[in-house]
């Protein structure tokens, strides 16, 4: 047993948000580092990377000065692992919106021990503790061993809230997503007085629940359902749905108050930690993780109010390099502490993603031209 | 004071603008030697204090100098075409004449780039009507408003359309194709295949100045000699530097020679040296997003792939020194990141360019070996081998071309007494 797995155990067993945001650093820092000397035992190349970084992790004394590693990393096949084949226990793929090559990430049994209590501890702040009858607006063809996409992943990450679990969508024979009515209605039916757990990615709830059911004037009657959404609003664009339209709509589709719809970020690649939006409508980290924004122009922390590119840090992955990613998305920051909403720490926003990299000028060649020899 | 740089809003604006400017074309014939007296005044007039701080200014000083100029003139024109003469060629005489009015669609990446562009058109004695990318509208009138003041006249500025509008505006691109004689056209891949693809008219001479890449070499007399190891190195920073590496002459990649039992580690840390140097000196003020996204990408993926790979970077996006062995050119990153690649002998490395390759920057102590690298290069489509530290000085011929020629008509006269 390495040492900073107790102390990772610590981390998830107090409340997610109430450590004032000194107390944090210092225990993220110090985890942080033990979990570095790990990965450098285990990984040549990762070794390498960390010991060139300019600055000695062993000294640093903020997490931002610790040596993080670009998202698409781990779009390596196979991938960057710490663990060997046999330790594996499941693959997490990323849905690859931007890019044709997904991300993969290898759990070994502590990680994915880890971040099914990682996300527990997030959304227990969010729901309460309490198992319910658990609605998934998708397909039950996601379960299983192996590999994992973002749906899944969020799907069974919600799974220690549910007393039973019901799938209301079916998949066609060219894969289409179908809405079973019959059984939406029966589900409802029997648990108007109930408290009910809801999720489904953001454009599916969109497109095949709110949209169908809608047009028809249908209410599902289920004023405590908690409906829970991710996967982001690009594809969505399009159809340009502003987020309170979104809300009020799905709320008016269940019955229940819009304040019962929480939109959360997640990445399949920071494993166990999500972002759902607070009451203010903003993001937080929580004490086992955090969040860096950094300057484009300088890689230091931005000042409360600018933009930035987002850093995620979680000690929970110790099976791959997931601790200290940067990402391709922006963000600003709100506060550093201070939220309204209660929670201790930094408050952000998303700000979409880092606009596609692209060699410019006449210095960029794509294709080869034939030399004359 | 006359304004030459115009937001432009639809195709009539420049179609009206394009026959004012072939009307001052046919009304007054231009030698190259009053548009260098032009240009001489305009170079002076640069050197004032608020234009310090714009890239590329002691660039184009000196490109607009008489001193630069005239020999390139005699050199593509002919001996007496300074004045607007007639140079013999035995019983022939051949003279320049402007093809009229010249479009020029310079890249963004280059910021003085629309103006030299357009110097090269208007020594031809042409007109220009110069697309202006929008990142360069404000620096560009900045320049320009100096030729106004250098051109009391007008002689020379009433045959400049400067036209800004978003390169989206295909209507635009299109009216501004359909009314010129000659293009010039700078850019990557992309900009350049749309351009090339507007319906020009078929008399239209097109000088093409596509993506291209640039390497450095040193052989190990040059790198090893402590001498001259800060100099080569501070001309290897400064080439890096200058566009922020964005440029088709800007250096991507650096091979050095190998030397038995001598290692490159003092090389490499006076290099860093001289980065470092040139970092403080000129600093960024912006970056975009995407290409700090980049240059933390490259740095990871070259050592996490490679544990035998070094790299030296500061915390920041600053600058990037990948360190490692081989003759395989990797893909550029830009912004100021230089692979440096040690190899048994740079003639393997040069072996394998393909017409990529725009400019080869030498540092060699071993004469004779620079000629057979430079012959070697050539063969395999490198157009320009250059000290380093010289990598951009923009002489023609450029690309394998000359620069005024192709936007002139060379008139051939056998006297009918003869």
């Amino acid at each position: 047993m390495q040492p900073f797995e107790d102390k990772i155990e610590r981390l998830l067993s107090v409340p997610p948000y109430a450590q004032p945001p000194e107390e944090r650093h210092a225990c993220l820092l110090e985890v942080l580092k033990e979990e570095l000397d790990y990965a450098c035992q285990r990984h040549t190349g990762y070794k390498n990377y960390i010991q060139q970084w300019p600055r000695d992790y062993r000294s640093a004394t903020r997490v931002a000065d610790l040596p993080f590693l670009p998202v698409r990393m781990l779009k390596a096949n196979p991938p960057l692992s710490f663990v060997h084949q046999d330790e594996v226990k499941r693959t997490l793929t990323s849905s690859a919106t931007t890019s044709q090559t997904p991300s993969r990430v290898v759990l070994d049994s502590p990680t994915a021990r880890r971040m099914t209590k990682g996300i527990v501890s997030i959304v227990r702040d969010f729901i309460g503790p309490a198992r319910r009858p658990y609605l998934v607006v998708d397909t039950p063809g996601f379960q299983g061993s192996g590999e994992l996409g973002a749906r899944g992943a969020a799907i069974q990450g919600l799974q220690p809230f549910a007393s039973e679990t019901t799938h209301c969508l079916t998949a066609g024979a060219q894969g289409e997503l179908i809405l079973d009515r019959d059984r939406l209605k029966q589900f409802a039916q029997d648990r108007q007085d109930t408290e009910v757990l809801v999720y489904g990615f953001t454009y599916i709830l969109w497109n095949h629940l709110v949209q169908p059911l809608a047009a028809a004037g249908i209410c599902l009657n289920l004023p405590k359902a908690r409906i829970l959404h991710s996967g982001g609003w690009k594809r969505l664009q399009d159809q340009a749905v502003e987020k309170a339209v979104f809300n009020e709509q799905l709320a008016r589709l269940f019955g229940c108050s819009p304040d019962h719809i929480v939109d959360f970020y997640g990445m399949v690649e920071s494993v166990g930690v999500i972002y759902p939006d607070c009451s203010a409508g903003n993001k937080h980290g929580p004490v086992f993780g955090d969040v860096i924004v950094r300057n484009p122009l300088t890689l230091e922390p931005v000042a409360a109010g600018e933009h930035g590119i987002v850093q995620v840090c979680s000690v929970l992955p110790t099976s791959f390099p997931g601790h200290l990613l940067l990402t391709e998305d922006m963000a600003q920051v709100l506060t550093y502490d201070g939220c309204p909403c209660g929670r201790r720490g930094i408050s952000f926003r998303f700000a979409g993603r880092v606009p596609k990299a692209e060699l410019r000028g006449c210095g960029n060649i794509e294709n080869r031209r034939s030399a004359t020899s | 004071m006359t304004e030459l740089t115009h937001t432009v809003h639809s195709p009539a604006e420049i179609s009206d603008a394009t026959a004012k400017l072939r009307q001052s074309v046919s009304a007054l014939e231009l030698s190259p030697d009053e548009v260098m007296a032009i240009f001489d005044s305009w170079a002076k007039s640069l050197d004032a204090r608020e234009l310090d701080d714009l890239p590329g200014i002691p660039f184009l000083r000196m490109w607009l100098r008489r001193g630069t100029l005239e020999p390139i003139i005699a050199r593509e024109l002919g001996s007496n075409a300074l004045h607007g003469g007639w140079t013999e060629y035995g019983r022939a005489k051949c003279k320049a004449f402007p093809l009229g009015v010249v479009g020029h669609w310079p890249a963004g990446n280059v910021e003085i780039q629309p103006i030299l562009s357009m110097t090269c058109g208007l020594l031809g004695g042409n007109a220009a009507l110069v697309r202006i990318p929008s990142a360069l509208v404000d620096m560009t009138r900045l320049l320009m408003e100096k030729l106004v003041e250098s051109d009391p006249g007008e002689r020379l500025t009433r045959r400049i359309f400067m036209a800004a509008f978003d390169h989206r505006r295909k209507d635009l691109q299109e009216a501004m194709a359909r009314v010129v004689d000659g293009a010039m056209i700078w850019g990557g891949e992309e900009a350049v295949l749309q351009i090339r693809a507007l319906p020009f008219p078929h008399w239209t001479k097109i000088a093409v100045f596509g993506p291209r890449m640039s390497v450095a070499a040193m052989d190990a007399g040059a790198w090893s000699n402590p001498e001259e190891q800060k100099a080569w190195c501070l001309r290897m920073a400064r080439d890096v530097w200058q566009f922020d590496q964005q440029a088709c002459s800007s250096p991507q990649v650096l091979f050095l020679e190998k030397r038995q039992g001598q290692s490159t580690d003092q090389f490499l840390a006076c290099l860093q040296r001289a980065f470092e140097t040139e970092n403080r000196a000129h600093p960024r003020s912006t970056i975009p997003a995407a290409l700090t996204s980049e240059i933390c990408q490259a740095r990871a993926s070259w050592l996490l792939n490679d544990p035998t790979h070094r790299a030296v970077f500061p915390p920041g996006p600053d600058w990037t020194l990948l360190v490692g062995e081989g003759s395989d050119i990797p893909q550029p990153t830009q912004g100021k990141t230089l692979t440096v690649l040690e190899v048994d002998d740079l003639l393997e490395a040069v072996s394998k360019f393909d017409g990529n390759m725009q400019t080869l920057g030498l540092g060699m102590a071993n004469a004779e070996k620079e000629l057979e690298l430079a012959l070697l290069a050539g063969k395999k489509g490198v157009d320009r081998i250059v000290k380093l530290g010289r990598m951009h000085v923009f002489v023609p011929p450029w690309d394998g071309v000359d620069l005024i020629r192709p936007m002139v008509r060379i008139v051939r006269h056998v006297s009918s007494a003869d």
